[in-house]
């Protein structure tokens, strides 16, 4: 096993007292790199060989000359007898979305394929001043609209390590790709429906989608700015949250990064969950969809192997002294994915208006006697289809005419899918919830190309983690169990504004719990087939 | 179920969003909205609960949890010259783009 | 005149002739003067600075980029608002008005929509003819400034400097009727604006920019017609002048029978000429959705009176109280309250002097002003204080000095900054007012010139102006005028 497979909180232990040098820590994330990702995306990617179809494809852009200069000033630092921080020597990947000063920064768009950002994303900032290694920029779905990272411009686009004829998830599917694979320990992605979670759930590591507000969103390319949230993806519960107390904190950048006290995650972690209120909700154990011919509501249960590994840890958790409250009713969370079509595709029309050939990035080519003559014809060029048909919806359902109609009443539903949580959470309510467990996909990950080009059902991959977006609250992802055919199957559990520390605790003890259990042991499969 | 987006609704909102279309790009474009339609449509068989508050996004802020407006003080750019270099065409500092034609009147 | 307009006679010779009135609605946006931007921490204020180099990330909207609020640009909102005696919202909000324009880098301006800071509000303009037009603010909110672009060789030059600077949009309900209240209205806004201390209000650097919505109806009517909208009317003449000729336009196409429609036209300075925009560019839907990076602007009841309660009193009530409390002329009172420093100016000095206002007045508008003008300084600058030019005419009214000596004085005191009454004392410019000094001259002046002195006696009357002017020769102008005017009667009688 290489070092590279150990968790960051030992590694950033390690170097830190100068058991391991930072530099062969990045040598061995980069032998890593070079025997499981393959080429790394790029515009115009041509076809897929044999061997493109059995690598991850995780990176847009390597940054070894910068990590190396990185990792060789925490050795030096080290030698010196100064603190490096907490994530001393540990590599870690951006998605593609975190601008980071002098590196280029995509969105995985074309509009952005030559954009080198002028200045760090805050959280960038704090991850490097922590002592981490900038390994490089990792692969999503284009402006990360979409839930499997096909809509990348840069192709190849990002496989399952798992099984590479399968999705990462996404949107960052990059992120999660590279922290399964051993391409660093950690990484930064964002999560506007589920886009940390769900592909952290398919390639089975943990995901946290922290409270809105809890982790600046400075400088991290935006999508749906009242949903985004940045967050850590990493291989165990402690690693993502030494990162969380990392990146977490008002900063005078971010009007909606809350002044609310950072407490001490890692010190409150294994505080177990004995006397912890854990509930289960009817509502989340099955999914609602419009039949794309009729326009019908379809319910459906999940597959038995989801339910069954979420009540499964839900044994675990009562087990370690938890109490399960059964049916919870969280009947507007149903509505999440209508209410997210309208209020994230307004909100990302208005983000990506900016990109108009003027200023940055992509501008067609041609001799324009008409301003709008360029607009049209570098938009047209720069966008893929996803982020074209997220503008013309945001700006449908915005218009003057419509926005009552729909926008206006979709916030109304997002502040009832919001209602729902607080009184599941209310102290003083009927079911005084510490956290609710959920699964956090419907389904184990998909095949590439199965769905793709269906935006409708695309989207409902979301469906179990698009509320807490909605609602604002913090919700950590985390491997429950593997599926029939190996696949990882994820598990969510949701709390109250803040209550990261209570997701951490919750998290660890099922860790804790199954530590023993033989499908912990189960490595994904771009790493058994080369010998890791 | 007729087609809420029209092909000359559709037309209207590409011009709105300043893009171009070959006619198959469209067509799928305007399939895909519709489909999209059809489940944002569930929404209005909701019944809207008038006590909940409305508001931009999920979390709310108490008084103590609000940063602090800006202080009134200048924090000088250290790297205008960067910014500037990100745009595709730049004369003597000015970033150029195309004109937009105006009419006389008579 | 209450503004109405007759149309030229020559285009409607049969029929009966309309009468047609203006409807204006004035668009105004303020740069409010805060040491940085709106929403980052770039200095507000980039005049004669190279293009794009007084940018940030923030403000050239690069992508990942937030916007935080300046609480200076929430505190000088709020003070305009109160002075328009508008509501000032205890919590407002920001919003997104979305348009392509390569002036605006992130696409979107960050406005406030429905629920701004300001609410409501009028502001009453006394008009030259002696009536007082009540203009109502139907809007009033914070935005950012967007970017400048000119035009060069058939390409567009753009410069982002400007971008991301507090403004104020105040609109006015179509409440003006004529050019020249349009023209009022702008030159009490930018008095108000100055005397708040909010904005430089200098129409020539942009501080204070104006877009004019220009309709006609037959006088007498109440309803509205279809109205242009003339941007980039910047300067109180370019408005009167755009207003004017809209307004003849508008009337020539309604008597040819002609519809005015729905434009909007551009203001081109530089040749007096209105442009039409392309049609499409005015076909806009913004579609305003709450700002998601920023919190509400939630102010305090007692934030909110304390900017009440220390508005300083404003110049149209300054000028009303002068003309009633202190009995000035309008014409006094308006030039007194011109700007807040000569305003205070006077007042300061009245309360030293104690006499007449009217005196005072007087001294102030001739003396003081044109010693202002030539020097370029704005009263509160002057070296020459309130008490200074109290202290002289206290002065000229105890005979001590005369007037001339006293305006003369005035200059001496602003170039050197010693108090009045020690250049008196030590360059003994005292009036000579003693009876037996003052004879000895005469009676020198008579006696060097006896022809004149039997003119005079012989009855050529006319001749005592010059032997007044012999006798202050003598004394340097020095000599008091009464006492002198007095003794020289006698001596001249041979009494």
């Amino acid at each position: 096993m290489s070092i590279i497979d150990s968790p960051a909180y030992e590694i950033a232990h390690k170097v830190k007292h100068g058991e391991l040098s930072a530099v062969a820590v990045l040598e061995a994330a980069l032998e890593r790199v070079a025997a499981v990702d393959g080429r790394p995306g790029t515009l115009d990617g041509g076809l897929l060989t044999d061997e493109d179809q059995a690598k991850v494809h995780a990176f847009i852009t390597l940054t070894a000359d910068r990590a190396r200069v990185q990792a060789e000033q925490v050795d030096a630092r080290v030698r010196a007898g100064e603190d490096v921080g907490p994530l001393a020597g540990v590599p870690v990947t951006f998605k593609d979305l975190y601008c980071l000063r002098g590196v280029r920064t995509t969105a995985a768009s074309r509009i952005l394929s030559n954009f080198t950002a002028p200045y760090s994303a805050t959280t960038v900032e704090r991850v490097e001043a922590a002592g981490a290694v900038t390994l490089g920029k990792v692969n999503l779905d284009e402006f990360a609209y979409g839930s499997s990272s096909e809509s990348s411009a840069f192709q190849p686009t990002t496989r399952n390590p798992w099984d590479p004829a399968r999705v990462p998830g996404g949107s960052s599917g990059g992120s999660a790709a590279a922290v399964a694979s051993g391409q660093g320990c950690l990484s930064l992605g964002t999560d506007t429906g589920g886009s940390i979670r769900q592909p952290a759930a398919f390639c089975g590591v943990v995901g946290l989608k922290p409270t809105y507000g809890r982790v600046s969103r400075y400088g991290i390319i935006a999508f749906g700015s009242s949903l985004d949230c940045p967050g850590p993806l990493a291989r165990d519960v402690r690693d993502a949250a030494l990162m969380l107390s990392v990146i977490a904190g008002p900063d005078p950048c971010d009007s909606t990064a809350a002044t609310v006290p950072v407490p001490n995650y890692l010190e409150e972690i294994d505080r177990g969950v004995k006397g912890m209120r854990i509930g289960l909700s009817p509502d989340f154990l099955r999914i609602a969809f419009p039949d794309p011919h009729t326009g019908e509501i379809i319910m459906e249960d999940l597959a038995d192997e989801i339910c069954d590994v979420t009540l499964r840890a839900a044994d675990k958790l009562a087990a370690a002294g938890a109490e399960i409250i059964e049916n919870i009713p969280m009947p507007n969370s149903a509505y999440g994915i209508p209410v997210y079509f309208v209020i994230s595709r307004v909100e990302a029309s208005s983000n990506l208006h900016r990109f108009d050939g003027v200023k940055y990035g992509y501008r067609s080519q041609g001799d324009f006697g008409d301003l709008n003559e360029m607009y049209r014809q570098t938009r047209a060029e720069g966008f893929g289809l996803e982020p074209k048909l997220r503008i013309l919806m945001g700006m449908y359902v915005s218009a003057a005419q419509y926005s009552e109609h729909y926008y206006q009443r979709a916030l109304n539903v997002r502040s009832m899918i919001r209602a729902d949580f607080a009184a599941a959470f209310d102290p003083q309510g009927d079911y005084r919830l510490d956290a609710l467990l959920t699964p956090t996909a419907p389904t184990p990950p998909f095949k590439m190309g199965d769905i793709y080009g269906d935006s409708l059902l695309m989207q409902y991959a979301d469906q179990l983690t698009v509320s807490a977006n909605h609602a604002g609250v913090p919700a950590l992802t985390f491997p429950g169990g593997l599926s029939q055919e190996g696949l990882p199957i994820g598990l969510q559990l949701i709390g109250p504004d803040f209550a990261e520390s209570t997701l951490f605790r919750a998290g660890y003890a099922f860790e804790q719990a199954t530590a023993d259990e033989t499908w912990r042991a189960v490595k994904p499969r771009v790493l058994t087939e080369a010998g890791l | 179920m007729t087609d809420e987006i029209t092909p000359e609704l559709f037309a209207k909102l590409v011009n709105l969003a300043a893009f171009a279309f070959d006619p198959k790009e469209a067509e799928y474009l305007r399939t895909e909205l519709n489909k999209q339609l059809k489940a944002i449509r569930q929404l209005e068989s909701v019944a809207l609960d008038a006590e909940v508050p409305l508001a931009s996004r999920g979390v709310t802020y108490a008084p103590e949890s609000r940063p602090p407006l800006r202080a009134d003080a200048w924090t000088p750019c250290e790297n205008p010259d960067e910014i500037l270099a990100q745009a595709p065409q730049v004369v003597d500092r000015y970033i150029i783009v195309p004109n937009i034609p105006h009419t006389e009147l008579e | 005149m209450s503004g109405k307009l007759k149309h030229t006679p020559e285009r409607n010779k049969e029929g009966p002739m309309t009468e047609y009135e203006a409807v204006i609605g004035l668009e105004t946006h303020i740069q409010l003067n805060t040491i940085t931007k709106i929403f980052c921490g770039c200095k507000a204020d980039s005049w004669e600075d190279p293009p794009n180099t007084n940018i940030c990330p923030v403000c050239a909207g690069l992508p990942g980029v937030l916007p935080v609020l300046n609480e200076e640009a929430v505190r000088k909102g709020a003070r305009l608002a109160a002075a328009m005696h508008a509501e000032v919202r205890l919590v407002s909000y920001f919003d997104r008005k979305n348009y392509f324009y390569p002036d605006l880098p992130k696409g979107f301006q960050i406005s406030q929509f429905d629920q701004a800071l300001g609410n409501g509000g009028y502001l009453d303009v006394p008009m030259p003819e002696g009536y007082v037009r009540r203009v109502n603010i139907t809007k009033l909110h914070l935005e950012e400034d967007a970017g400048k672009t000119k035009i060069e060789g058939g390409q567009r030059l753009v410069d982002f400097n400007r971008c991301g600077v507090p403004l104020v949009e105040m609109v006015t309900e179509p409440d003006l009727r004529s050019a020249d209240e349009a023209a009022q209205y702008l030159i009490r806004l930018r008095q108000l604006l100055r005397w708040l201390g909010i904005s430089e209000a200098d129409m020539e650097k942009g501080h204070l920019r104006c877009d004019a919505n220009v309709s006609i109806r037959p006088v007498g009517s109440m309803y509205l017609n279809p109205k242009t909208e003339i941007k980039n009317v910047n300067s109180i003449e370019a408005v009167r002048a755009a207003a004017v000729m809209e307004i003849e336009r508008q009337i020539a196409l309604v008597e040819a029978g002609r519809r005015v429609e729905s434009w909007t036209l551009d203001w081109d300075d530089a040749h007096n000429r209105l442009k039409k925009m392309r049609s499409k560019e005015t076909e806009a839907d913004y579609r305003y959705f709450r700002e998601p990076d920023l919190l509400p602007v939630v102010v305090t009841a007692e934030w909110r009176d304390d900017i009440i309660q220390h508005l300083p009193e404003l110049p149209l009530e300054r000028r009303a109280r002068f003309m009633e409390a202190y009995g000035l002329p309008e014409y006094d009172a308006d030039i007194l309250t011109a700007d807040r420093p000569i305003s205070e100016y006077f007042e300061a000095a009245l309360a030293a002097y104690g006499g007449d206002p009217k005196v005072l007045s007087n001294w102030i508008m001739n003396e003081v002003l044109r010693m202002q003008n030539e020097l370029g300084l704005s009263a509160d600058a002057l070296t020459l204080t309130p008490k200074h030019v109290a202290g002289v005419i206290k002065m000229v009214e105890a005979g001590t000095i005369n007037v001339a000596t006293g305006k003369a004085l005035l200059v001496k005191v602003q170039e050197s900054g010693t108090a009045p009454e020690a250049i008196v004392a030590s360059e003994g410019l005292g009036q000579v007012s003693d009876d037996a000094a003052l004879l000895a001259v005469i009676d020198g002046v008579l006696a060097a010139h006896p022809g004149e002195v039997v003119s005079y006696r012989d009855g050529k009357e006319g001749l005592f102006g010059w032997f007044m002017g012999q006798v202050m020769r003598e004394t340097h102008g020095k000599a008091d005028p009464g006492k002198t005017r007095a003794l020289l009667q006698k001596a001249l009688k041979g009494q």
